[in-house]
């Protein structure tokens, strides 16, 4: 089984081909890679994000790739990750959300300067409270984009925010529980 | 030595009367003017039929004609019996250069008038073998138990439904059944093994007696007319004056062509190789694009392209009006000139069916309104569209690769061509109109509504609002000023 036909046939449609800027991660940023648990990464390929965009993609759950070929999708992504996740000093993947209101002040450090006083966009960011933007993506994926940036969007990562100056993984906790704080708790009612 | 062996052949001889047989056959005497390039068409036809006869006995030495094992079958052959690809490279490229050459066979009679007086019924034999070839080639797709014989299948015995007062009753006939199940492909089998080839040998029969009693039509000269009342006797003298036997005197380009038309064959089979299987026989199996044979990619494309409402009476009429006047052919232009340069009527018609017959199968290769299944997992959005978008039209972006909508909607001519290209879609429909159209659908678009929350019809029509050119606004609606004022 051949990673690149694989990829391009089921993973190059949102996450591009050849780290091109693209809608969804492209899966060659050497941060994320590293950041990623590769048991969270072959969980998310099989059975997929409920809620986000991200499809199950295992047969059992109606997609089309068997569970060896998930394997070799998640052996090729991962291969290189533990001594690039030590060299980085990562912050752990997963975390339970940390505090709200330090978050707001966390915000305010580290991501306002792009993104605006209040998260409704600024001069080099836009806006990342928008109901139906949080509604669409996971607290993982708030995190993820925390920590690991994206790199294609020109988003730095979690030593990037401030020169200088390192989010520690409490902070990381803190500011992705403030974002999740502003996703609108019930549904809307439907768009006319 | 030499002298008992002529013994021998006299004995059996006078005994099957094996040189008069061939004086009256292959040696029979034709005009000289038949033994001519145009005049080769007719072997070839046969010599794929003898092909054909060949390699689908071997194929029938393995195959087995029931829907569990006719999959396995059809691997085994292709992908583990030696050479077995190539057997059914062999049959699957005769049956394309059979019809192919017969459709030749039959411009070139038409074309040199051959079906006229007294060769009616020559004409009539030809057309039902063409018929009865179509049908092996229809019987021989569905042989091919995948995907595509699957739905062609379907899609035949759909046109076979809409028939008045009989139809479900034909469905009933052809299926063994209401539905594609066990029976029907021994139904199938049987017709593509048994009745078909056979009807065809007889068919053959009759219409090479019909070449030796009629006689093989004379290269027409412009400006001989046929006359009932004098061809007969006119043919006869020409026959006598400068006839020469067909054997050894006519058949060498028959031989030369037919030659070449089975390294044709070899060649295309060695280099191309058998058609499918495609993917398992599956109907749940939705991921999937299938379409017929190479043959009835034309039927495929004026199914796709025809007005609903045109459909019933065109899938029906057409075929009945199309036989009838091939049938009729002979009758209504029995007599007068033969040679194509006084015909032009004759030219055009070739030209239109052959030009029309090539456009549609062009149509149906590149099948535009079929949806591209793989699109929304393989088509990355370009690059041009994610740039500078905000994380909501980023989701956008992703809700329109997820849900699919890039099967039928190329983004910069990349996608499915089914529905229209979206790349500047904000400049067509304003944010309500999309809205709208996303949700409810309509002008062929499935209504989406049930599809998607409301956070992803949010998501998706932000992104589609981005998509414009950049020197050109997005459409908006022109009453909203209006009726915000007081």
């Amino acid at each position: 089984m051949d990673f690149d036909a694989l990829y391009r046939s089921q993973c190059a449609g949102c996450h591009s081909r050849d780290g091109r800027l693209a809608a969804a991660r492209p899966l060659n940023d050497p941060t994320y890679l590293a950041f990623v648990d590769p048991t969270a990464l072959r969980r998310v390929i099989s059975e997929g994000v409920p809620g986000t965009s991200m499809p199950a993609f295992s047969q059992k759950r109606g997609g089309l790739l068997t569970d060896a070929q998930i394997d070799v999708l998640v052996d090729r992504l991962t291969e290189a990750t533990p001594g690039v996740r030590i060299a980085l000093k990562l912050p752990p993947y997963s975390a339970p959300l940390g505090d709200a209101t330090r978050g707001a002040m966390v915000y305010q450090t580290f991501c306002s300067k792009c993104h605006g006083a209040e998260g409704r966009g600024g001069p080099n960011g836009q806006s990342i409270v928008d109901p139906a933007y949080l509604s669409l993506v996971s607290d993982q994926a708030l995190r993820t984009a925390v920590v690991a940036g994206r790199i294609d969007l020109g988003m730095p990562d979690w030593r990037g925010y401030v020169p200088g100056r390192v989010m520690s993984p409490q902070e990381v906790s803190d500011v992705v529980a403030w974002l999740a704080s502003q996703r609108p708790r019930q549904p809307r009612p439907s768009t006319p | 030595m030499l002298r008992q062996l002529q013994q021998i052949a006299q004995w059996f001889d006078d005994r099957l009367h094996l040189t008069k047989l061939f004086a009256s056959t292959a040696g029979h005497r034709v005009p000289k003017s038949s033994g001519s390039w145009f005049y080769v068409f007719g072997s070839g036809t046969m010599l794929c039929l003898m092909l054909q006869l060949v390699t689908g006995t071997c194929l029938a030495f393995v195959y087995v004609p029931s829907a569990d094992e006719a999959y396995t079958t059809l691997e085994y052959l292709t992908y583990e019996q030696p050479l077995g690809w190539y057997l059914r490279a062999l049959h699957y490229w005769g049956s394309n250069f059979m019809l192919g050459i017969m459709s030749l066979h039959m411009a070139q009679v038409f074309l040199f008038g051959a079906y006229k007086y007294p060769r009616e019924l020559t004409w009539i034999t030809g057309v039902l073998l063409l018929f009865v070839t179509l049908g092996l080639a229809f019987t021989g797709q569905v042989m091919r138990f995948d995907q595509d014989a699957y739905w062609g299948l379907g899609i035949g015995t759909a046109i076979m439904g809409r028939v008045p007062v009989i139809g479900a009753q034909l469905v009933n006939l052809m299926l063994a059944g209401p539905i594609i199940a066990g029976e029907t492909l021994s139904r199938f089998f049987t017709l593509h093994v048994f009745i078909l080839p056979g009807t065809i040998l007889a068919l053959i029969g009759v219409h090479l007696r019909l070449v030796l009693t009629k006689g093989i039509n004379e290269y027409p000269k412009p400006g001989v007319p046929v006359r009932r009342e004098t061809y007969v006797e006119e043919y006869e003298t020409l026959v006598e004056k400068e006839g020469v036997a067909f054997v050894p005197g006519a058949i060498s380009k028959d031989l030369y062509f037919s030659a070449f038309v089975m390294l044709a064959i070899a060649t295309c089979a060695a280099v191309f190789g058998p058609k499918g299987p495609e993917g398992v026989p599956d109907p749940t199996y939705i991921q999937t694009a299938p379409q017929p044979d190479f043959l009835f990619l034309w039927v495929y494309s004026v199914a796709a392209l025809l007005p609903p409402y045109t459909e019933t009476v065109v899938l029906l009429v057409g075929p009945a009006v199309g036989v009838l006047a091939l049938l009729a052919l002979p009758f209504i232009s029995n007599t007068g000139e033969k040679s194509a340069r006084r015909r032009p009527v004759a030219v055009l018609t070739v030209l239109v069916a052959f030009l029309g017959l090539g456009l549609l199968t062009w149509a149906g290769l590149t099948s535009p309104w079929s949806p591209h299944m793989q699109a929304w997992t393989s088509d990355p959005t370009p690059v041009a569209f994610v740039k500078g978008r905000s994380p909501l039209e980023l989701q956008g972006a992703l809700v329109l690769q997820n849900k699919q909508c890039r099967n039928c909607h190329a983004l910069d001519g990349v996608g499915g061509h089914r529905g229209p290209d979206l790349s500047t879609v904000a400049t067509r429909l304003t944010r309500d109109q999309l809205v709208r159209q996303v949700i409810q659908g309509g002008g062929n678009m499935p209504a989406y509504g049930k599809n998607l929350s409301p956070a992803e019809v949010d998501a998706l029509v932000a992104f589609m609002m981005t998509l414009h050119p950049a020197n050109e606004l997005p459409a908006r609606d022109a009453t909203l000023s209006v009726r915000r004022s007081p």
